[in-house]
């Protein structure tokens, strides 16, 4: 079900078609024609005080600092409003289709964008809601059984609406996170020449095989341009090691080694160098250093001076 | 639906490498928060580490599941890591050291059982695979 709202999101670039997510979807929110059929009835009421509604509510809205500082000018409000009124109506006689759902996505991502928080998004659905079902009791007093199932009709609806903003925001933060995860994982890592022959590489950061992949190329590269004999590839700075990034490492020191310069490991605290070992990770495939000036006395060594 | 994890457990969902981080940080804290000696919170975020990069690697999503365990007076960490991959055909295997059906060295798993107290490794065909591994504290 989870999936539904949040995959909906990649499609609604394409074509909206029936799917089995959506059933699902509405299957978890106990949502069906007859609820469909219920709100419709509605939409007199709705049109009839919709206006009404939300004029409350912009006096409620800008009445709130934080709120109303999200509008430029009157223009503004007034082009909001409209958005508003089409959204509400949809909420009463929209058919809940993939489309629909495309659309409500759409409608959450630009929240997101423009920073109103679901405090703000959901607390706004809620003034609506509370103000419309209380015109809607009044007005059918005679039935109020039925009023009563026709609004409980229309918050089922809303909560889905709401569903579906939520899982957009948190897909926008996650896409935002991903980007960020990807621009730092591409950010260069320094391949320092401390003297003729020798380099030394400082791995900040995650290892992750992307990132790992990087550093090798970006070793070998400075190797052959710096024609050095021997590395130094400090990891203090390395999050966490496991048996993942040392296959990475010792992949990394093989590639240098193969071009003819002797790799040195430094920075591998004790607590991490014990528990490789214990993972089984030998220390054959890799020289090592106890710390980076011992690295470079070594590398100095492997140099022959 | 899962089984909803006891209320005095932490659940890290797995999707990616950065998840890997946080669940091997949430165990060192808590190793740490618990007593643990230094080498062997590092050892309870290694094997946290091993059993997330296997959930990325081969199961793409999954979770990291830690309880605080009491035996007598000694404490200790237990760690589940689920997903609903494919599974793993050869459990035996699996645990040998140097079988890697990636491109890796093949110690995650052997050597998550050699740093743990307790290792239970399960995969019924369709369910993917589940792991409860024990770390208790020394006394």
């Amino acid at each position: 079900m989870r999936e539904v709202i949040s995959s909906s999101l990649s499609d609604s670039e394409g074509k909206p078609e029936f799917d089995q997510d959506l059933v699902d979807a509405m299957r978890w929110f106990d949502l069906s024609d007859h609820d469909r059929a219920l709100t419709s009835e509605l939409g007199d009421i709705a049109d009839d005080v919709g206006e009404r509604i939300i004029e409350a509510f912009y006096t409620h809205l800008l009445a709130d600092e934080t709120a109303s500082r999200h509008f430029r000018d009157d223009a503004h409000i007034a082009q909001v409003k409209k958005g508003q009124m089409r959204y509400f109506r949809e909420l009463i006689n929209a058919d809940l289709d993939s489309s629909y759902i495309a659309d409500r996505r759409r409608i959450g991502s630009i929240h997101e964008r423009t920073g109103v928080t679901p405090t703000l998004y959901i607390g706004a659905y809620a003034f609506y809601l509370n103000k419309l079902a209380n015109v809607v009791l009044d007005r059918m007093e005679d039935d109020p059984a039925k009023a009563f199932s026709m609004v409980l009709s229309l918050f089922k609806i809303a909560h889905f609406d709401m569903a579906l903003a939520l899982e957009t925001y948190a897909d926008t933060r996650e896409e935002a996170i991903k980007a960020r995860e990807r621009e730092l994982s591409e950010l260069p890592t320094p391949v320092l020449q401390l003297r003729p022959g020798l380099l030394l590489i400082p791995v900040v950061g995650t290892l992750d095989s992307y990132r790992a992949r990087a550093l090798t190329i970006q070793l070998l590269e400075g190797i052959q341009e710096h024609r050095a004999r021997a590395v130094v590839l400090d990891i203090t700075g390395v999050a966490a090691v496991d048996s993942a990034v040392a296959n990475h490492l010792i992949q990394t020191m093989a590639a240098a080694r193969l071009m003819g310069a002797q790799p040195v490991l430094t920075g591998l605290s004790a607590e991490v160098a014990q528990s490789l070992v214990k993972v089984g990770v030998t220390a054959e495939a890799l020289s090592t250093a106890g710390d980076l000036q011992r690295g470079i006395e070594l590398a100095e060594h492997l140099l022959g001076e | 639906m899962q089984v909803p994890a006891p209320l005095d457990a932490m659940v890290q969902a797995i999707r990616r490498d950065a998840d890997v981080i946080s669940a091997r940080q949430m165990g060192r804290a808590l190793a740490e928060d618990l007593g643990f000696s230094r080498p062997d919170q590092a050892l309870v975020a290694t094997a946290i580490s091993e059993l997330a990069r296997n959930i990325v690697v081969y199961a793409d999503h999954g979770e990291i599941e830690l309880t605080t365990l009491q035996q007598g007076d000694r404490q200790g960490i237990r760690i589940i890591a689920r997903d609903h991959g494919p599974g793993i055909a050869d459990l035996e295997r699996a645990l040998c050291d140097g079988f890697s059906t990636g491109n890796s060295l093949g110690l995650g798993l052997p050597g998550t059982r050699r740093i743990m107290d307790e290792f239970d490794i399960r995969s019924p065909p369709g369910e993917g695979v589940t792991i409860i591994a024990v770390k208790w504290q020394l006394r």
